[in-house]
């Protein structure tokens, strides 16, 4: 069940508690009042109040020192002002000191239920924001830290022991049994690799990446990206044919990230191609950018995928059931390629395959590459 | 005469792992589960080579370990192979290379988790290399 709003009336005069009590009496609330500003104050502590009205000219601490130290106090509960001496002058000086709103008297009692109900709102807005704010700072700043502490330890310690099995047991494992280390072993190291790619995703650092540009060969890069994934190109039995313009440009920018953010289109892919079929890589250059482009024959991506496949975390769901990916290195190649001035665009229609197309600046002023 | 070496690394399940295979392999191991008692064992007597993990405790508590050993004359002298589950921060602050320079000046660095071949060939190599240290003295 939903807990009940506390609302805290301070005002001196007995007849407006009573009144607005018995407005808000049968709703979701539970109601203190206080005659003074120093009992209400006290109030707030022992209350603990969602939403508090208050009187600007009491006997004792006026309503503005009320609002004055409730702000100090919790500055999420909600404050509104009441009072006879309705002027705009006092209204503006209430609001700056933290009231969120303003009812002069007389007022009816529908006029008390909206201001009521708009200011429990703006509570739970501030609160929900709050805690919002608080998730998001948390998923930005420590998941690279709980992922590796809560998830990356237990695993890396699992793999490892299961490595020390196979290595002890190395003499007495019959052939089925060394499949099934072979086996376990990658799994864990799927896993592994998915939280080390989502703690990638989490730490690329455009202005650190940018510290350390230099020049940059294009075809270097993408040789090195076939380098690493042609293995799982034949395991795939998927071909990959490359088009490579010897003369291109160089680029500004850190090898390795651009081998990185090639690797990952190309392994993206193949993931995605059916076996058997071909991927074209092609590097040329235009008037003012080197282009790369990595094209498919497989799954495709369907319309309300694409705007999408950029974001991190996505995966389309044509691809699902296919495939095991994680949908993490679209996301890093889409931050390493903007680090470089550059643009990554995306064609594709289901069914029939989709083409990449990354496009770089090329180094300025421009010169011949050499060899 | 087997090599003795130490582990220093708070994770026991982890440790646990590591000194099944160098046991195997016919060396003679001694855990420490935590900076301090790893500290310890290292004054009271000498070891052949330090296994050490880097992120231990409230920090990267290893590079404290490493940096005082460095500054030990005689345990200066000691082959340290870092084992260290940190690679994303690594890989994220210098792509490509296994240690950064000025991190702390390290023999070895191993990812976790670690194959046996590439295990014993660095505990190994360090090993060796510590013996050919000895044999030319400076």
């Amino acid at each position: 069940m939903k807990a009940k709003s506390k609302i805290l009336l301070i005002d001196d005069e007995e007849v407006v508690r009573d009144s607005c009590t018995q407005i808000l009496e049968g709703g979701p609330y539970e109601i203190a009042s206080a005659s003074d500003g120093t009992a209400g104050l006290r109030l707030v502590e022992e209350f603990q109040p969602d939403l508090i009205f208050v009187d600007l000219k009491m006997p004792g601490i006026s309503g503005f020192e009320v609002l004055e130290k409730v702000a100090a106090m919790d500055p999420t509960i909600v404050m509104v002002v009441i009072t006879g001496f309705a002027t705009i002058s006092s209204a503006v000086d209430a609001m700056k000191k933290g009231a969120y709103d303003f009812l002069p008297k007389p007022f009816t009692p529908e006029e008390f239920r909206l201001i009521t109900r708009r200011s429990l709102e703006k509570r739970r807005l501030t609160l929900e924001t709050i805690s919002l704010r608080r998730e998001k700072e948390m998923l930005r700043e420590h998941f690279a830290h709980i992922v590796s502490h809560e998830m990356k330890a237990p695993l890396s310690a699992v793999q490892q022991n299961l490595f020390a099995l196979e290595f002890e047991l190395a003499e007495t494992l019959n052939e089925t049994q060394k499949e099934t280390f072979k086996r376990t072993k990658s799994r864990i190291d799927e896993l592994l690799k998915l939280i080390n790619s989502w703690l990638r995703f989490v730490s690329v650092d455009i202005n650190q990446l940018q510290e350390k540009f230099v020049q940059v060969s294009v075809k270097d890069e993408i040789a090195r990206a076939l380098e690493t994934i042609g293995p799982y190109a034949v395991r795939k039995d998927v071909e990959i044919i490359t088009a490579i313009d010897e003369s291109l440009h160089p680029v500004i920018g850190d090898g390795l990230s651009l081998s990185e953010a090639f690797g990952n289109l190309i392994s993206n892919a193949i993931k995605y191609s059916n076996d058997g079929s071909k991927i074209l890589v092609k590097a040329e250059e235009n008037a003012n950018d080197v282009v790369v482009t990595v094209k498919d024959e497989g799954v495709g991506i369907s319309k309300e995928d694409l705007p999408h496949i950029f974001e991190g975390f996505f995966r389309g769901k044509s691809g699902q059931a296919m495939a095991s990916g994680h949908g993490i290195g679209l996301a890093v190649s889409h931050q390493i390629i903007e680090a470089h001035n550059g643009s990554i665009e995306v064609e594709s229609e289901p069914g029939a395959g989709t083409t990449f197309a990354v496009h770089l600046p090329k180094a300025n002023p421009v010169q011949p590459t050499t060899g | 005469m087997a090599k003795r070496l130490l582990i220093i690394d708070d994770d026991p399940d982890y440790v646990a792992g590591i000194k099944a295979i160098l046991d195997k392999a016919g060396f003679e191991v001694e855990v420490a589960n935590d900076p301090k008692a790893g500290l310890r064992a290292l004054q009271t007597r000498p070891y052949d080579l330090l296994l050490l993990d880097i992120m231990m405790g409230r920090g990267a508590e290893g590079v404290m370990i490493a940096r005082k050993l460095r500054k030990d004359t005689k345990l200066r002298e000691m082959p340290v192979l870092i084992i260290t589950g940190m690679r994303e921060q690594i890989a994220f602050l210098f792509p490509g290379e296994p240690i950064h320079p000025g991190f702390v000046k390290l023999d070895e660095l191993v990812e976790k988790p670690v194959e046996p071949s590439l295990l014993l060939e660095k505990v190994n190599g360090l090993l060796q290399a510590a013996e050919e240290r000895k044999a030319v003295p400076q």
